[in-house]
């Protein structure tokens, strides 16, 4: 498997606590952030880096 | 001006009290909005970076994501520094000022009980990894192999029987190490573990933890140094990261979190 380096597991971090977490405010003020599933997007972004995009899509269409 | 109004709108990074807004060291990007007693940090961007579409293309941009996720923590983190911080979702985005003060009216409740909560406060993240073969090693020394047919099914049966001890002891061990550790924070939670093709690391990530602590409380972190001394030879291994703002204790009500 591919590891990811040390950077992107902060970076994996970062995201899980980013998009993952904080205040969601949906409703008709907000425009972008009730509409997007930001901790799927943003992980598959990072799985795609690690090379095993695919595997990740298939979990994510199962969970 | 008016050209821009339709193709700008506002960030909103996070919430803190008014009375906390001349403390803080003004990045020029960085526009407050204030309402009442609360204010918001907030940045214009442009539309076409934080459309509802094009973010979501954007999100699928590793480098875009990656530049813009930390980009969103700097902010927040400078904030923290030296105010409590309700950190809001990454992408959060409204049209314009008033829109946002009339997003801080709405939800002012929640936002001043969440202030209250983390007040004084940092979030630590903790997270426990089991190395499965040196668990097993430390938990029971490998059975001979099997010669013959009954042997083999008790052999079968063994293996069996170790697994689930190792299941049960990563359980306790988890379990343990984050009731320690929750007595010495304000507050404590415990998110899903990241799969290994995440953390492409070859131990499981058993706990991961984030708890609510006293700015420059030291106690978790020490407590986090002597969970991993007592538990390293057993195969376990326990990391603590942060300070980070609160991201994990500020859900508006109703959430589930």
């Amino acid at each position: 498997m591919t590891a990811l380096a040390q950077d992107d597991i902060t970076l994996l971090e970062l995201v899980d606590r980013v998009l993952n977490k904080g205040v969601v405010l949906a409703g008709d003020i907000t425009l972008s952030v009730a509409d997007v599933d930001l901790v799927y997007v943003g992980l598959r972004v990072l799985l795609a880096s690690a090379g095993t995009l695919d595997r990740l899509a298939n979990e994510g269409a199962a969970a | 001006m008016s050209a821009s109004a339709t193709q700008t709108a506002l960030y909103v990074y996070g919430v803190v009290a008014l009375r906390d807004v001349p403390s803080l060291e003004q990045d020029p990007a960085v526009e407050i909005v204030q309402e009442d007693a609360l204010a918001a940090i907030t940045r214009v961007v442009s539309l076409d970076e934080y459309g509802e579409d094009t973010l979501r293309e954007n999100l699928n941009d590793r480098e875009w994501l990656e530049e813009n996720a930390r980009a969103h923590e700097d902010v927040l983190l400078a904030v923290a520094a030296v105010a409590d911080v309700v950190p809001f979702r990454f992408g959060t985005i409204c049209r314009t000022a008033d829109d946002v003060r009339a997003l801080l009216a709405e939800q002012r409740d929640a936002l001043t009980a969440g202030l209250e909560r983390i007040r004084g406060c940092v979030e630590l993240g903790v997270k426990l990894w089991a190395d499965r073969d040196r668990v097993e090693a430390a938990l029971a020394p490998q059975e001979p192999a099997a010669e013959s047919g009954r042997a083999y099914l008790e052999a079968r049966r063994n293996e069996q029987r170790r697994a689930a001890d190792i299941q049960a002891m990563c359980n306790e061990v988890a379990r343990g190490a984050y009731d320690r550790l929750l007595r010495l924070a304000v507050a404590g939670v415990v998110n899903r573990p990241q799969p290994r093709e995440l953390t492409g690391r070859t131990e499981d990530m058993l706990l991961n933890a984030a708890f609510l602590v006293t700015a420059g409380d030291r106690s978790i972190a020490e407590e986090v140094e002597r969970l991993d001394r007592e538990l390293r030879d057993l195969g376990f291994s326990v990391e603590v990261t942060g300070p980070w703002p609160a991201h994990n204790f500020v859900a508006a009500e109703g959430e589930a979190e």
